[in-house]
């Protein structure tokens, strides 16, 4: 074993870790544990994406993750964009909300 | 010290509510209160979340006072006034006006004239119909102002003179039919599009606008109009 794949693999595992803590949601765990299985796949035979990257027409295999990477990030951005918008609004409810539930009301001089 | 009101002008402050909403005003709140309370106004400030002492300083001043736990934005707050407002079974007309002090409490009356009198639903006070309200207006505001006002003309159909004054009146039934989502500044444009969609009768008022450095630091600039353009194309898009 290569010394380049002993790191990703250490990095591999610490992220599956993370996520088991962070995601609660069953379907979570699992979609990214598949995915650090796949991972832990490719590090062990870097050849296969080679193999797959030449079927697609794309070249070498890390031109191939490259784009795999782009098309994640963006996927990811549109998402955690989505979220905050929605967490905004809520915020925005909870705070008229809030703050309808306790007027102050001017001393009666002036009602 | 208060003046005094005919029965006639006290019967429309009764049924008026003024909402201002403020973000770190305490400078200016009070006395802009203070003005409109003494010409027997019911106002209530909608306080977005300001971390100076702006909702006590409206306390202070007469207002009725609502307060975001944190800063959600202007439109927000006109919206958790116009709810509070709405409470009151006596209120048949909703103001809003400005918390930096530019807005001339005199113009209020004519504002609500209209409404009053069943010929407009909607009244939008206009800086470039008063003959003079031109005249403190800095050029590079007149400009950014003019765009807007071609903006909105194209993207609403409505005849307007000036699209982003803070001083309007409605009426109490088009107020639970007016559908904000824009919580930040990009509300000015949605309320137009909401008064071209349901068809609401709309009447332009001449009103003055008194710029200081104070509230010219406080109003939009061009980095501004940009992020209101961007909340308005992610509306159309979502």
């Amino acid at each position: 074993m290569r010394p380049s794949q002993i790191v990703l693999l250490v990095l591999l595992a610490l992220f599956a870790i993370y996520i088991f803590r962070l995601r609660s949601t069953s379907g979570d765990r699992v979609t990214y544990l598949g995915l650090a299985a796949i991972g832990v796949a490719l590090i062990l035979n870097p050849e296969f994406t080679n193999r797959v990257a030449a079927r697609l027409g794309v070249g070498r295999g890390a031109d191939l993750m490259f784009y795999f990477f782009i098309i994640f990030a963006l996927f990811h951005f549109a998402t955690t964009a989505a979220t905050i918008r929605r967490m905004q609004r809520d915020l925005t409810r909870l705070a008229q909300a809030l703050a309808l539930a306790t007027p102050r009301t001017p001393s009666p001089k002036n009602g | 010290m208060a003046s005094s009101v005919n029965p006639a002008d006290q019967l429309v402050r009764r049924a008026t509510w003024i909402v201002i909403a403020a973000y770190q005003e305490a400078r200016t709140i009070g006395t802009v209160v203070a003005r409109l309370v003494d010409d027997h106004w019911h106002v209530v400030v909608v306080d977005d979340g300001s971390e100076d002492d702006t909702a006590a300083c409206a306390l202070a001043a007469g207002a009725w006072v609502l307060r975001h736990a944190v800063n959600v934005g202007q439109g927000a707050a006109l919206a958790t006034g116009f709810v509070y407002a709405s409470r009151d079974p006596a209120m048949r007309f909703v103001v809003t006006f400005d918390a930096d002090g530019q807005h001339d409490p005199s113009a209020v009356p004519r504002l609500i004239a209209p409404l009053a009198s069943d010929t407009a639903d909607v009244t939008l006070g206009s800086r470039f119909l008063e003959p003079d309200g031109l005249g403190s207006i800095p050029a590079s505001r007149k400009v950014l102002l003019r765009l807007a006002t071609r903006l909105a003309r194209w993207t609403t159909g409505l005849k307007l003179t000036d699209t982003h004054n803070g001083m309007r009146g409605f009426r109490c039934d088009v107020l639970s039919r007016l559908v904000l989502q824009q919580d930040r500044m990009a509300h000015a444009s949605e309320i137009q599009a909401e008064v071209a969609r349901l068809r609401l009768r709309y009447q332009e008022v001449p009103v003055r606008v008194s710029y200081t450095p104070y509230s010219l630091s406080k109003g939009q600039g061009l980095i501004d109009a940009v992020s209101v353009l961007w909340d308005l194309l992610i509306a159309k898009t979502r």
